[in-house]
């Protein structure tokens, strides 16, 4: 080979008789390897996180579900008026309702007198 | 050196060929040190083997470093979850039409002992029952007993499952199971139907909106019907006082929007959720249906409210049957007298002037020959007339000789009270979204809805009224068949608008009340189911929306109207 160029003479510049090149190109491989290998440690990390995430989701949804079904029945119609007659409530009757309409008509309540000053 | 040939010890069976070079090379490599000491070539021997062994181990370890290296590096990543939550329901939730919880599924908890892991079988036993003292004594000792894994008890709510886990059993372990719940009990039991523990509906609207449910359940959305909680409370309690006063057999309550169809509440007496006797109840409910042969009088232009009907004595039908009045007042009256009265002979005078063709026209339309058109399936068809003699369509004129649902009454009725369309009842919110099919004039609309309300002020619904809600109604009172004899303590029924004033489009929603054999007090319609539809307009008006005011008879608060005579005799 005539007049070696620099190219080559770093192609074949060798250490204990491997080329630089190669060993160059052997540590990049391995530098790729291992990040890829990090990255899909930390993806396998995330999906383990998610998976743990989602069943307390739905752990708090069965709760959220009996919580809800204990409210519809504390709250049903029949437990609220038995409780409501055991209290002595009744239906208000027609002549005690008014529409908020009507407010007007009544009649405003008296200013206090003032008070009596003392000698 | 002669070399000896190894003796080859073997069985004397025959073997197949490729065993036979196995082994034949199983023998070379035994025997190669051998061989090569005696080619004078010991070194070849250790090279071999370890040649051959380091040929294994690489190969096995190159093996091993490659499908890590592709585990790590280009094997799939697992999937990040389901990216759903709890959308493995069986069944979506029920829901009434403001988002009230009506059914849901819930994870309950299945115990399971497995008697070979019980350390001690008696101090299981005891703690068990000490624990969930609701657990079937003797199906628990059975298991423990027993020889292999079985369930015990079902249907655990978690706090159930933490006091049983609590104990630290060896044996006992327990599995998720997804139970319906109804959290009402026994309110709108019959509406809302069972569904089995397959998720799959069998009664009321589990079995009618099945599909939808399993539709939403995958989704996790809730499929709402058209009831209103708290008027379904309302009709419930108003049904069970009446229950409880007068010992019935059995009572049917209903409310519907007139416009919509939708079904706002829906009771059945007995409540213990066996059969919807709304939908399924088959009655001869009497007078309620002279509304209808009145509306078909007028709508065909045979009558209107002044046309005169002699009901001055009996009127003879057939041959041997005569037509008397309950309320007789034995003289001639307008039609509107024969509303109010709620005279038999004078309906009966119009149904047979209107003929079989028209009447069984009219009856057709407002539905009463057919099942009421719903979305539960337990809706029943009628009982239909096998004739239509005259004598027959005089029964019919004052509601015998069929037999209707509650359901059919007041799908009618609504009909009569929107301006004249049949509109199919719905459980469905918003309604079942079809035309409705007209049936009537929008002035024989008018007209029946101002009879109703003559009726409830002048007639025999008077204890039907609620304060400023004008309510206007028919009753009806029938004898019951018993196949010897006609029991007197028959069917009271109410059928009811309100209110009835106003324009055809306004907001208007029907009321009826059926009581059926009560034992006690009287079981005509206007004193048994008059009341309760009173109490019933009165406690839903609030919760409708339907404001409280006078009309031309009664003032907002429900006292009569003053007349002039009444103002000019007021002294002050």
């Amino acid at each position: 080979m005539t007049a070696s160029s620099p190219v080559r003479r770093l192609f074949d510049w060798k250490i204990r008789g491997v080329r630089w090149v190669e060993i160059i190109g052997a540590v990049c491989v391995a530098a790729l390897l291992c990040s890829v290998y990090l990255v899909k440690a930390d993806a396998q990390r995330e999906t383990a996180r998610i998976a743990e995430l989602e069943a307390a989701i739905a752990e708090d949804s069965r709760r959220v579900r009996l919580l809800r079904a204990e409210v519809a029945r504390l709250e049903s119609p029949a437990r609220l008026e038995a409780l409501s007659r055991s209290a002595g409530l009744t239906p208000v009757a027609p002549n005690r309702r008014m529409d908020e309409r009507a407010l007007g008509a009544v009649p405003p309540v008296a200013p206090a007198p003032a008070p009596e000053i003392l000698p | 050196m002669t070399v000896q040939p190894h003796p080859r010890p073997g069985p004397a069976l025959p073997r197949p060929p490729s065993w036979r070079r196995l082994t034949a090379l199983l023998w070379w490599i035994e025997h190669a040190f051998e061989r090569a000491r005696a080619a004078a070539r010991p070194e070849e021997d250790s090279r071999v083997r370890i040649f051959l062994i380091l040929a294994v181990f690489g190969v096995l370890f190159t093996g091993l470093a490659g499908r890590a290296a592709w585990s790590a590096l280009a094997a799939p990543a697992a999937p990040a979850g389901t990216g759903q939550v709890e959308r493995q329901l069986t069944r979506g939730d029920l829901v009434d039409r403001h988002g009230r919880l009506l059914a849901t599924n819930v994870i309950f908890y299945g115990l399971y002992v497995d008697p070979a892991e019980v350390w001690d079988r008696d101090l299981a036993y005891d703690a068990l029952r000490r624990a969930l003292p609701e657990l079937d004594r003797e199906r628990l000792r059975s298991a423990l007993d027993g020889k292999r894994r079985v369930l015990v008890a079902g249907g655990l709510t978690p706090a159930r499952r933490a006091a049983a886990h609590a104990l630290a059993l060896g044996g006992v372990t327990f599995e998720e199971e997804d139970g319906r719940v109804y959290p009402l009990g026994p309110s709108a039991r019959h509406v809302i139907g069972v569904a089995d523990g397959w998720g799959a509906g069998l009664t009321g609207a589990e079995l009618a909106f099945d599909a939808e449910l399993r539709a939403a359940g995958v989704d996790g959305s809730a499929v709402a019907l058209s009831i209103d909680l708290r008027i379904q409370g309302v009709v419930e309690s108003e049904l069970g006082a009446v229950m409880a006063e007068t010992g019935a057999k059995a009572g049917v309550a209903l409310v519907t929007d007139v416009h919509t169809g939708e079904i706002l509440a829906m009771a059945s007496w007995p409540n213990d959720g066996t059969r919807n006797l709304a939908t399924s109840g088959h009655y001869e409910m009497g007078s309620v249906l002279k509304t209808f042969t009145v509306a078909a009088g007028v709508d065909a232009g045979l009558a209107d409210m002044t046309t005169l009907f002699d009901a001055s004595r009996a009127l003879a039908v057939s041959k041997g049957r005569s037509i008397e009045d309950f309320h007789a007042e034995n003289r001639i009256m307008t039609l509107e007298e024969v509303y109010l009265h709620s005279s038999n002979i004078g309906t009966s005078q119009l149904a047979i002037q209107l003929g079989p063709d028209r009447m069984r026209d009219y009856f057709k339309r407002l539905g009463l020959l057919d099942a009421a058109p719903m979305e539960l399936k337990e809706s029943a068809a009628p009982r239909r007339p096998a004739d239509w003699s005259n004598s027959t369509l005089a029964s019919l004129s004052f509601g015998y000789a069929i037999m209707i649902t509650p359901a059919q009454m007041i799908a009618a009725t609504g009909a009569l009270a929107n301006g004249g369309l049949y509109v199919p009842l719905s459980l469905r919110k918003g309604g079942a979204g079809v035309e409705g099919r007209r049936i009537v004039a929008s002035a024989t609309s008018l007209a029946i809805l101002d009879l109703m309300r003559r009726n409830v002020v002048r007639g025999t619904g008077g204890k039907a009224d609620a304060p400023g809600l004008r309510v206007g109604g028919k009753t009806g009172s029938a004898n019951k068949w018993t196949g010897t004899e006609w029991n007197t303590n028959g069917v009271g029924s109410f059928a009811a608008v309100f209110p009835a004033d106003g324009p055809l489009d306004a907001p208007r929603y029907a009321v009826f009340v059926l009581i059926d054999e009560p034992a006690k007090g009287s079981s005509l319609g206007g004193a048994v189911a008059a009341p309760p539809v009173g109490r019933i307009v009165d406690r839903i008006a609030p919760i409708l929306g339907v404001e409280r005011r006078a009309d031309r008879w009664r003032t907002a608060d429900g006292r009569p109207t003053p007349t002039l005579a009444d103002l000019e005799r007021d002294p002050g």
